[in-house]
C-alpha cells in the first residue's frame, strides 16, 4: 500500500505541506477488495448540490461523486491533470479557442448518451451564466463547436489563456445533462438536488438533517470502478461529533478537519485509526489578514509592515495549527509550484522593529501604552480562523494596537466585511484554487463593486498591481503570465494589501480499512472511484 | 364541562393578538439582522460577482421593502399558508412536517422522564423533609441542573458510545438500514436514550424541588395529621395522602416547562445530529431565513399554548375549586 | 430585620451565601492576583494542571492561563447573571406594575405582549437575538433578560392585584398622590420580595444560557467567560478534559450557590408567601 499514514511526529519532521504532489507516487487500486458501504462524515447540508452552479468544497464534496468534470488535478499527470469527461484538450495558439476529445461510450445514469451538446449546453448556459468561478473563467466565451459527438471547440471573442482554462478544468466544468436542464429555469431546476451525471455513483437518497446515499453506477465507463457499492454521507453538525464516530465504528472516515486538529495526536494512537494529510494539496486554504486601507493608520504602509512584523507565524503554525500548515511567503501558495515564488520581501517577527515602525509612522504610545484602536472581525467558519483572532488581538496588543474582536455569524461577516466595509482587519480563508486569476488577484484588484463577497473591499488601490492583474488576464503565452503573477507576488509582498500569515490543507482521519486515500490532489472532493474497503 | 368551554373560548381569543406579535416581532428582528438570506448563500459559494447577488435578491424577493414582505406573508398566512424557505427551497410547512416529529417526540419522552423521575425522587425527598436524604437528592439534583447539556451530552456520548459501545452516538435511527414496524420503533428507542437522558436529566431538578417543596407544605395540614394520629403507616402516608395532594403544582409546571424544553432541545439536537425543530430553527437564523423562522417560532409558540390548554384542562378537572385557571384580567 | 435572621437560620441559605461570597472575592480579587488581560498568551499550549507551577490549572490550546481565565470568568459570569436577572426584573417589575394598576386595555396589552414572550422558547429568542444583533456582552445580557421578564412581570401584576385594595393604598390615594407615583412608591416595594424569590433562578439560568450561546459560537469574544470555556474545552474533551471540566465546575458552584440562597430566601419568606419558588 501507498497510502501515506502520517504520525503527528512524522508530520512535524516533514513539514507537511514541504512534501509535495509531484513526489507522490499514485495508489495502487489493483488489490484492493469491492463492495461495501462506505459511512463518511458531513457537516453541512448544501442546499443546491448542482456542482456546475455551485463550484464550492461543500458541494463537490457529495457531488464530485455523481457528476464529473472534463479533467480531475492529479499528482503525476501532465500539468497536474488527470482526464474524466474530456480525454484530451489543447489550446490554440492566438489564445481564442479550446479543442477537447471527448470520451466517448459514457451514458448519464438515466441511460441517455452522454455527447459534445452536454458540454457546449453546460458551458455556455450554465458556468459562464450561473457559475461563481465561470462567470469570470468563461467571461469571454462565446460559442461552443460540437462537430461531433466527441468534440468540443470552445470559442472565445477575446483571447484568453489557455493556462487559466486548464487549470479551471478541475473546478469549473463539471458537466450537467442537456436533456434534464434545457428549456427549464436552471437555477431551480429539480435536478440540482436529485443529482444525475456520468460519475462512478449515482445519487439515491437524501434524508434532510441525517444523510445522503449515493450507491454504485453499474454502467459506469471505466469498467473496473467504482469498488465501493455505496457512500453514505452522515449528517454530524457538531464538530466535536466526528471523532466519536470514528471511534465507535459508525462512520469510517470524516474528511475536511471534522476531527479537530486538537484531538488528533490522540485520535492517531487509537488501534484501527489512520490521520491523513495528504489528499489537499489543490485545495489549498490561505490564512489572510484582510486590512480596511479606509482607515488612516492602516493606509500607511509602516504600520502594515508593523502589524506582519508583530505575528508570530511560527506561533500560528506550531499552536493553533499544531504543524498541519506552513508559514505563507506570499499570496501564492508553496502547493502551487507553477507559479510561486520565494522570491518576495520577508516580515520576520519581531516586535521590537515592529514597535519603531509604529514610532516612526507617527502613532506614540499614549500613557496607557496603546497606540490606537481598532476592530477586529475574525471569519466564523472554523475554528483556526477564530483562534487566530485571539491570537491577532494578543500580538497587536504587544505592539501598543488595542484590537476590539467582533465575533459574527457567517451571513453578519459577509455583510459586515464585504458589504458595509465596517471592519479595520478581519481574518479570511480564502481557499487557492489552482491558478491566481480564479481566487487570488480579486483579493487584491481595485474597483470592484461592494457586496463581491471574498474580495477586495479594504478600498486598497495599487495601479501597479491592477495594470499587473490586467495584463495576465490576457496573456496568453504560458511562460510570460507565470512571470506576471511572479512579479505580483512580489509587489503584493512589498505593498502589504493584505498579510498572508500561513496556508493549510485539511486532515482526513479514515479508519484502517478505508483504502486509496488519497489518490489524487483534491482527494476529498474527487470522484472516489478507487476508493475501497478491506475485507 | 361548561367551565372548559368557556375556558377554551377565552384562550383562542387572546391567542391570536399574541401570535400576531410574535409573527410581527420575528420578522423585525430578522429585518434588523446584518445580512440577508442571499449574503448566508453566498458565503456557502464562496462568493459571487454583485450582479449575482442582485439577480439572487429579485429572485428571493428581498428586493422588495420589509413592510411588503411582511404583508405579504401575513396575507398568505391568513390562508394558513407558511410561506416559502428560501434557504432549503421548499415549502416552510414540510419542512416542520418533517422535524416537528422528531422534537416531540425527544421532548415528550425527556418530559416523562424528568416527570417521572423527578417527582419519585422528590417523593423520595419529601416523605422526611430535612433528613439527610431530601438534602442529598435535592442538592444532587440542582447540581444536575447546573451543568450545561451540551457538556452532559457529550460526557454521556463519550462513556456510552464510545468507551463502552453500549448505544449509538448520534441521529434519530440507523441510517439506510430499512427498518420496519416494531424493529424499526425499537432503532429509534435506543437512539433516543442519550439525548432524552441529556435533555431530561436537566429539568429532572425543577420536579423533584416542586414535589418535595409541595410535600413539605402538605405535611402539617389537618387531614395527614389525623392520618397519623390514626396510625397508618409512614409508607401509606406518604403516598396516600401527601404525595397526591403535592402532585397538582407538579402539571402547571409541566406546562411552564414547554417553552424552555423546545429551548433547551436546539443544543441537544446539535450535539445528537438530530434533525429536529431546535436545528432547523438555529439553520433559519443563520442563513437569515425569515419565512422558515417565523413558521418555527409560530408553530412551536402554537405548541406551547396547546400544552398549557392541555394542562389547564387537567388541571380544572383534577380540582374542581379552581376556576377557569384565568390569570383574572 | 426578621428576614435576615430567617435567612441566617436556614442551612441551605447560608451555605449558598458563603458559596456566592467566596466567588464574588475571586471575582474581585481577580484583577489583583491576575493583573493584565486573562486572554493573554501566557505559556505553553495544552499544559496539565498541577504540572507547572507556574499554571497550577494548566494552559488552553492557545496557551492561555486556566486559573486566571477562572476568576475572571467568575467576574463575566456573575456580572452576565446579575445584570441579566437584574434588567429582568426591572422590566418585569416596572411592566407588571403598570398592568396591575392601570388595568383595562393597558393591561390587557401588556400582558398579551408578556403572553408573546413567554410562548417563545427562551433560548430561541436568546439565539435569534444574539445572531442578528452581534455577539457582545450587552446583546447577550439584553437576549436574556428578554427572555426571563415575562414571569417577575406576571408575579409583580398578581401581588399588584392582591394589594391595590388595601388600606395603605386607599389612604395614599385620599391624600391625592398621583396614581403612578402610588404605584412606584407604594405598591411596588411591596410586589417586590415574591419577585426576588424568582431572582434566583433568573441568575442560575442567565450563566447558563450564556454558556450554552458560546457553544453555537455566540459569545463575545474579548471577555472570558465560564460557559466560552466549557464551550471552546469540547474539542479537546478526550485530550484535555481538565479544559470543560475546571470552568464546569466553577459553574456548578455559582449556580448551586444561587439556589441555596434562593432556598434560604423562600424558606425565610414562606408564612408569608405560602408556597416555594
Amino acid at each position: 500500500m501507498t497510502v501515506l499514514t502520517l504520525s503527528r511526529r512524522g508530520l512535524l519532521k516533514g513539514a507537511a505541506l514541504g512534501l509535495l504532489a509531484s513526489t507522490a507516487p499514485i495508489a495502487v487500486m489493483a488489490a484492493a477488495a469491492k463492495g461495501g458501504r462506505l459511512v463518511v462524515a458531513a457537516d453541512s447540508e448544501p442546499k443546491n448540490l448542482n456542482p456546475a452552479i455551485v463550484a464550492s468544497n461543500g458541494v463537490f464534496y457529495i457531488a464530485s461523486k455523481v457528476i464529473e468534470p472534463l479533467a480531475e488535478a492529479s499528482y503525476d499527470g501532465k500539468d497536474g491533470l488527470e482526464p474524466r469527461l474530456a480525454v484530451s484538450w489543447e489550446g490554440a495558439q492566438d489564445g481564442r479557442s479550446v479543442t477537447f476529445k471527448l470520451r466517448e461510450g459514457v451514458t448519464w445514469h438515466d441511460g441517455k448518451p452522454f455527447t459534445s451538446a452536454d458540454v457546449a449546453f453546460s458551458a455556455l448556459e450554465v458556468w459562464k451564466k450561473l457559475q461563481n468561478i465561470g462567470r469570470s473563467v468563461f467571461a469571454n466565451l462565446e460559442t461552443v463547436e460540437t462537430p461531433d459527438a466527441a468534440t468540443a471547440i470552445f470559442r472565445f471573442s477575446k483571447p484568453t489563456p489557455f493556462q487559466l482554462i486548464r487549470n479551471a478544468l478541475p473546478v469549473a466544468t463539471s458537466v450537467i445533462p442537456r436533456h434534464l436542464y434545457e428549456g427549464t429555469d436552471i437555477a431551480t431546476n429539480p435536478a440540482n438536488t436529485r443529482l444525475v451525471g456520468t460519475g462512478p455513483f449515482k445519487f439515491t437518497e437524501y434524508k434532510p438533517g441525517e444523510y445522503y446515499r449515493l450507491t454504485r453506477n453499474e454502467a459506469y465507463w471505466n469498467k473496473q470502478a467504482p469498488l465501493l457499492d455505496e457512500i453514505v454521507y452522515r449528517v454530524l453538525p457538531d464538530r466535536a461529533g466526528a471523532g466519536a464516530a470514528l471511534e465507535a465504528e459508525e462512520i469510517q472516515l470524516a474528511a475536511f478537519s471534522a476531527v479537530p486538529l486538537a484531538d488528533l495526536a490522540r485520535i492517531s494512537k487509537v488501534a484501527g485509526i489512520k490521520v491523513i494529510s495528504r489528499g489537499y494539496e489543490a485545495l489549498t486554504y490561505q490564512l489572510i489578514v484582510e486590512i480596511n486601507h479606509r482607515r488612516k493608520e492602516l493606509a500607511d504602509l509602516k504600520v502594515r509592515q508593523a502589524i506582519a512584523h508583530a505575528i508570530d507565524r511560527k506561533f500560528v503554525v506550531d499552536t493553533i495549527f499544531l504543524g498541519y500548515a506552513a508559514a505563507s511567503t506570499g499570496p501564492v501558495p508553496r502547493n502551487a509550484p507553477e507559479f510561486y515564488t520565494a522570491d518576495v520581501p520577508t516580515y520576520d517577527f519581531d516586535v521590537a522593529k515592529a514597535n519603531a515602525l509604529l514610532d516612526e509612522a507617527g502613532y506614540k504610545a499614549g500613557a496607557d501604552g496603546k497606540r490606537f484602536s481598532l476592530k477586529l472581525l475574525p471569519a466564523p467558519y472554523f475554528n483556526e480562523t477564530r483562534q487566530f483572532g485571539a491570537y491577532l488581538r494578543q500580538a497587536l496588543a504587544a505592539i501598543g494596537i488595542d484590537a476590539e474582536l467582533v465575533n459574527n455569524d457567517s451571513a453578519a461577516h459577509q455583510k459586515a466585511v464585504y458589504t458595509d466595509h465596517a471592519f479595520d482587519l478581519a481574518v479570511a480563508p480564502p481557499v487557492f484554487r489552482g491558478d491566481p486569476a480564479i481566487s487570488t488577484t480579486i483579493l487584491v484588484q481595485s474597483g470592484l463593486p461592494a457586496g463581491v463577497g471574498f474580495s477586495n473591499q479594504g478600498g486598497y488601490v495599487s495601479s501597479t498591481l491592477d495594470s499587473i492583474i490586467a495584463k495576465a488576464a490576457e496573456t496568453i503565452d504560458t511562460d510570460a503570465r507565470t512571470a506576471l503573477y511572479k512579479d505580483f507576488q512580489k509587489q503584493v509582498v512589498a505593498d502589504l494589501p493584505l498579510i498572508n500569515v500561513a496556508e493549510w490543507g485539511f486532515i482526513t482521519v479514515a479508519r484502517d480499512t478505508v483504502e486509496n486515500v488519497p489518490s489524487n490532489p483534491r482527494w476529498a472532493v474527487s470522484n472516489w472511484a478507487d476508493t475501497a474497503l478491506k475485507g | 364541562m361548561k367551565r372548559i368551554a368557556a375556558l377554551l373560548r377565552r384562550r383562542a381569543i387572546t391567542a391570536v393578538p399574541v401570535l400576531l406579535i410574535v409573527i410581527a416581532a420575528t420578522f423585525l428582528l430578522l429585518e434588523h439582522a446584518p445580512g440577508d438570506a442571499v449574503d448566508s448563500y453566498l458565503v456557502s459559494l464562496g462568493g459571487g460577482d454583485a450582479k449575482l447577488a442582485a439577480e439572487l435578491r429579485a429572485q428571493y424577493g428581498l428586493d422588495q421593502s420589509g413592510f411588503a414582505r411582511f404583508r405579504l406573508y401575513l396575507s398568505a398566512l391568513a390562508r394558513f399558508d407558511l410561506g416559502w424557505s428560501v434557504a432549503f427551497d421548499r415549502p416552510v410547512i414540510d419542512l416542520v412536517r418533517e422535524r416537528l416529529p422528531n422534537t416531540l417526540l425527544l421532548m415528550a419522552s425527556a418530559t416523562a422522564l424528568s416527570f417521572g423521575l423527578g417527582s419519585l425522587l422528590g417523593i423520595a425527598a419529601g416523605a422526611r423533609p430535612g433528613s439527610l436524604r431530601d438534602r442529598a437528592l435535592s442538592i444532587g439534583a440542582l447540581a444536575l441542573y447546573a451543568v450545561p447539556g451540551f457538556w452532559l451530552g457529550l460526557v454521556l456520548v463519550l462513556f456510552f458510545s464510545v468507551q463502552l459501545r453500549w448505544l449509538p452516538l448520534a441521529g434519530m435511527e440507523t441510517i439506510a438500514s430499512g427498518k420496519q414496524g416494531l424493529e424499526r420503533a425499537l432503532d429509534i428507542a435506543r437512539h433516543l436514550v442519550l439525548p432524552v437522558t441529556a435533555l431530561g436529566f436537566i429539568y429532572l431538578a425543577l420536579f423533584l424541588r416542586v414535589m418535595r417543596s409541595g410535600m413539605a407544605e402538605v405535611w402539617p395540614l389537618d387531614f395527614v395529621l389525623f392520618a397519623r394520629s390514626k396510625g397508618l403507616s409512614r409508607t401509606r402516608i406518604v403516598w396516600r395522602h401527601v404525595a397526591r395532594n403535592a402532585l397538582l403544582p407538579l402539571v402547571t409546571v409541566l406546562g411552564l416547562q414547554a417553552a424552555a424544553m423546545l429551548g433547551g432541545s436546539v443544543v441537544i439536537e446539535s450535539v445528537f445530529a438530530i434533525p429536529g425543530f431546535g436545528r432547523l430553527a438555529q439553520e433559519a437564523v443563520s442563513d437569515r431565513d425569515a419565512p422558515l423562522l417565523v413558521g418555527v417560532i409560530l408553530t412551536s409558540a402554537v405548541l406551547v399554548i396547546l400544552v398549557n390548554l392541555t394542562v389547564d384542562i387537567v388541571y380544572a378537572l383534577l380540582d374542581p375549586r379552581i376556576g377557569s385557571g384565568e390569570e383574572g384580567a | 430585620m426578621r428576614f435576615a435572621l430567617r435567612f441566617t437560620r436556614s442551612g441551605p441559605g447560608l451555605i449558598g451565601a458563603v458559596i456566592l461570597a467566596l466567588l464574588a472575592l475571586a471575582a474581585l480579587a481577580a484583577p489583583l492576583l491576575f493583573p493584565g488581560d486573562p486572554l493573554k498568551i501566557a505559556g505553553p499550549a495544552l499544559t496539565a494542571p498541577f504540572t507547572d507551577p507556574a499554571f497550577p490549572f494548566g494552559t488552553d490550546r492557545l496557551g492561555r492561563d486556566v486559573l486566571a481565565g477562572v476568576f475572571h470568568g467568575a467576574r463575566a459570569s456573575l456580572a452576565v447573571g446579575l445584570a441579566a436577572a437584574f434588567a429582568a426584573l426591572a422590566i418585569g417589575l416596572v411592566v407588571g406594575t403598570l398592568a396591575g394598576f392601570a388595568g383595562g386595555f393597558i393591561d390587557e396589552a401588556l400582558m398579551r405582549v408578556a403572553d408573546a414572550f413567554q410562548i417563545v422558547p427562551g433560548f430561541l429568542l436568546a439565539l435569534a437575538f444574539v445572531s442578528t444583533l452581534g455577539a457582545s456582552m450587552p446583546t447577550v445580557i439584553l437576549a436574556i433578560a428578554l427572555s426571563a421578564w415575562a414571569e417577575p412581570a406576571r408575579l409583580a401584576r398578581a401581588e399588584v392585584l392582591s394589594i391595590r385594595e388595601r388600606d395603605y393604598v386607599a389612604a395614599a390615594r385620599i391624600i391625592g398622590m398621583h396614581p403612578l407615583e402610588i404605584a412606584f412608591r407604594e405598591i411596588l416595594p411591596n410586589a417586590l420580595p415574591p419577585v426576588l424569590a424568582f431572582a434566583a433562578i433568573t441568575v442560575a439560568g442567565a450563566i447558563l444560557t450564556e454558556a450554552a450561546l458560546s457553544f453555537l459560537g455566540l459569545g463575545d469574544p474579548n471577555v472570558v467567560t465560564w460557559g466560552a470555556m466549557i464551550a471552546e474545552g469540547r474539542n479537546v474533551l478526550r485530550a484535555a478534559p481538565f479544559l470543560s471540566i475546571i470552568p464546569g465546575l466553577a459553574l456548578v458552584s455559582a449556580v448551586l450557590g444561587v439556589y441555596l440562597v434562593s432556598e434560604g430566601v423562600s424558606d425565610a419568606l414562606r408564612p408569608r408567601e405560602g408556597r416555594a419558588a
